[in-house]
């Protein structure tokens, strides 16, 4: 990564699917790498079914503004595919976008599947995840999240300890089972890129 | 860096309350306030030592409250949303006469570009309204600081001393470094000889505005070391605060140029004006960078001497919130080329009610029960929370949404014109809030109107903080003046339909003020068990109680 530079990753979803959560991990693996890190979210009513977004900036010098610039994302990083086009332009030329393949479509309007489909296969740099059949082989319905982190992770500064690390801690709560669940979909999901440029 | 926590902004000044001593929090929720409060509440309630944390029942009570706790010598921080300062106001202004004995620290989240909020007026104005200092971090970290400041300035000045945060600092999370936690700390009882200061007849009044007045250039002093002037090579300058100063720090580190204009930093109101004339001479022109009101622009615009510009000659929108890209546009930077928009036309994805929610099935049979009276086009005065959700289409249930506690009000004035049915549509924290008052005019004035209640039992949109109403919604009813025979309590779900309905028609026929309470817990409530510790000792205290009158002879 650079010297001077802010990176970033914008994060997006509907209300409900752990968009936030997810930023949340992201923002801690950052720190716990020495990183710079601030996180930006929007609460209130969006939680309610609408379209939830955050960003997470990080740098080697350090931060002050939590808000990206358009152009200004190395990664993108989407749970719902309708959610993942909003953000395209917020990509640099050469950034990434992961993005699970799995519609949410209880909302008026939603443009045919294939349309939404064709414009993400467009984007130069977008990984696309069958998240549903995923979650099928792992036996795990909430697999998609970690595992769009662990494709993400591919392009992060980020050791593979310390997202252990973050990910063990975040669901130690839950137990070990759920623990163990949520490395495996990690793992799935960095096992699916394999030469990411620009990390 | 591995040696701090992480936090929101809100959160860290919450923190920084509880690290500065203080005896007690009080606040009402309102984003994006609302978890100020609860990072205070989580850390009391973790402490164990005799501190206490308080959700009211609104912002002036809340205020009060503080005010109260101040009063007896103890730091306290009382936290809302903008337009709950609103709400505040009067205990605000009037605290600025009485001034504190112990720190008092208010804590009040703007919304510009209105992300959850029915306006975006700018707190900075209230505090010069009320003659008080107000405090601006434009970082997580000086959301910590300023506030451990602000308890020191309150105690020093004897005065409420305003700390003002916007949407994308309050949401904005980052590493926190905290100071050791310092425990309550006491002045103890506002003195005899101070008591007159306390009592706002006019004669002391007149005595304390003065007062006040005469404390300006002392607080001054005091804010004055917060704000600085930075000098620069060129006769461009920037004016900044809040996240202007957060974006323009970000844009110089990246465009290193920018270091050649000179620039004023504001993080501490009232701004010395000498500050601002030794500013203003180094420059012809300056661009203001500050969120919602031009405040600090027409401060500098109206000296003359230099051409100001921002939000009011355009270089900025007039409204919204402020964005890198508004800075880097306003200051002629080549913004970034990224990826194209994608052409594919993207419908928006607004905000809905949960599925199994009972303010649906309520506002169902509210709307059946208007169509079966011959009133399917008639106006519903709504309010503020989850339910406001059903103003937009397809269900447009609601008609008009103003502020907290305003559609029983608007109700009474529509049906005191003529209108039939007037109905309001209003949820239990709401109605504990500022509907109270409401219904005892409606009462008392005998008019026809319908009070409908959604009763979830919990503050459902803010995230399931206890509503000040819970168990309590009949009783608060009968007691504003409501008879017995016109309160009806239903339950909002599916097979009740058909009941629902003609219990509502019922209300809507009845000639004078009625009132029907649709209550089911909010889905997402149960989901938590927010209320489950609560039930059970309820239902426990119900079920001695009944033992207990089976024994008595």
């Amino acid at each position: 990564m650079s010297e001077s530079r802010i990176h970033g990753i914008v994060l997006s979803g509907v209300g409900g699917q752990g968009v936030l959560s997810l930023a949340q991990i992201l923002l801690e693996a950052l720190r716990r790498s020495d990183l710079h890190a601030l996180q930006s979210e929007i609460h209130g009513m969006s939680q309610r079914g609408g379209s939830v977004h955050a960003q997470v900036c990080y740098s080697k010098v350090p931060l002050t503004s939590p808000i990206l610039d358009e152009g200004g994302a190395d990664l993108l990083i989407a749970l719902e595919p309708l959610e993942a086009l909003r953000y395209v332009s917020m990509l640099r030329m050469d950034g990434h976008l992961v993005v699970s393949e799995e519609p949410q479509m209880d909302m008026a309007g939603y443009p045919p599947l294939d349309d939404v489909y064709a414009a993400l296969k467009a984007v130069r740099g977008a990984h696309l995840l069958d998240t549903e059949d995923l979650a099928r082989r792992l036996n795990h319905r909430q697999a998609g999240g970690m595992a769009l982190l662990g494709m993400a992770s591919r392009f992060l500064p980020i050791d593979d300890d310390v997202w252990r690390e973050v990910i063990a801690q975040r669901f130690e709560a839950k137990g070990a089972r759920v623990t163990e669940k949520n490395l495996e979909a990690f793992e799935a999901g960095r096992g699916l890129i394999h030469d990411p440029v620009g990390a | 860096m591995t040696q701090s926590t992480l936090a929101l902004g809100v959160e860290a000044v919450g923190c920084a309350a509880f690290d500065a001593g203080i005896k007690g929090a009080f606040g009402y929720p309102g984003t994006p306030s609302t978890e100020g409060f609860e990072a205070v509440e989580l850390l009391i309630h973790g402490a164990r030592d005799g501190r206490v944390a308080q959700w009211a029942a609104n912002e002036k009570v809340a205020y009060d409250l503080a005010l109260g706790l101040s009063y007896t010598g103890h730091r306290a921080l009382v936290t809302m949303k903008h337009v709950g300062l609103n709400v505040a106001m009067d205990a605000f202004a009037n605290s600025a006469l009485t001034g504190v004995r112990g720190g008092l620290v208010l804590l009040v989240a703007d919304d510009p570009g209105m992300h959850s909020s029915q306006n975006e007026q700018d707190s900075r104005r209230l505090a010069e309204f009320a003659w008080l200092p107000c405090l601006e971090p434009s970082t997580v970290q000086e959301c910590y600081d300023f506030t451990f400041r602000a308890f020191e300035l309150s105690e020093a000045l004897q005065v409420p001393v305003m700390l003002r945060i916007v949407t994308r600092l309050a949401h904005c999370r980052a590493a926190l470094a905290r100071r050791a936690t310092q425990a309550p700390t006491s002045l103890g009882l506002a003195p005899e000889s101070t008591i007159q200061d306390w009592v706002l007849i006019p004669s002391n009044a007149r005595r304390r505005y003065v007062d006040l007045l005469d404390k300006q250039p002392r607080l001054m002093a005091e804010t004055t070391p917060l704000n600085r002037l930075v000098p620069g090579t060129v006769r461009r300058g920037v004016a900044l605060a809040g996240m202007g100063r957060a974006y323009f720090g970000q844009l110089l580190h990246e465009n290193p140029g920018l270091a050649a204009l000179p620039r004023l930093e504001i993080a501490a109101y009232p701004v010395d004006p000498a500050l601002e004339q030794a500013f203003l001479g180094q420059v012809d022109e300056v661009l203001v960078f500050e969120e919602d009101y031009p405040v600090l622009e027409e401060r500098l615009g109206l000296r003359g001497t230099a051409a100001v510009r921002g939000r009011l000659d355009g270089a900025l929108p007039r409204t919204g919130e402020l964005s890198p890209r508004l800075l880097k546009k306003a200051l002629d930077l080549e913004p970034p080329t990224g990826k194209a928009a994608i052409s594919l036309e993207l419908p928006v994805r607004a905000p809905r009610f949960c599925d199994g929610c009972g303010h649906v099935d309520a506002y169902g049979a509210v709307q059946q029960a208007l169509a079966n009276v011959g009133a399917p086009d008639a106006r519903v005065f709504g309010d503020i929370g989850c339910y406001t959700l059903a103003a937009q289409e397809p269900m447009a249930a609601i008609h008009a949404v103003v502020e907290m506690g305003a559609s029983i009000s608007m109700a009474v004035g529509a049906a005191l014109a003529g209108q039939t049915p007037a109905v309001a549509v209003i949820g239990d924290s709401t109605f504990g809030h500022s509907g109270l008052p409401a219904l005892l005019t409606a009462a008392d004035a005998g008019v026809n109107v319908t009070v409908v209640i959604l009763d979830n039992r919990v503050v459902g949109m803010t995230g399931q903080q206890p509503s000040q109403a819970l168990d309590q919604v009949e009783r608060m009813v009968r007691g504003m003046g409501i008879a017995e025979d016109q309160l009806q309590v239903l339950l909002p779900v599916p097979k009740q339909h058909e009941t629902n309905v003609a219990a509502m028609e019922a209300a809507l026929r009845h000639p004078g003020p009625s009132v029907v309470v649709f209550r089911r817990e909010c889905i997402q409530s149960i989901r938590r068990g927010v209320l489950k510790e609560h039930d059970r000792e309820e239902k426990a205290r119900q079920e001695t109680a009944c033992c207990g009158a089976e024994v008595r002879p």
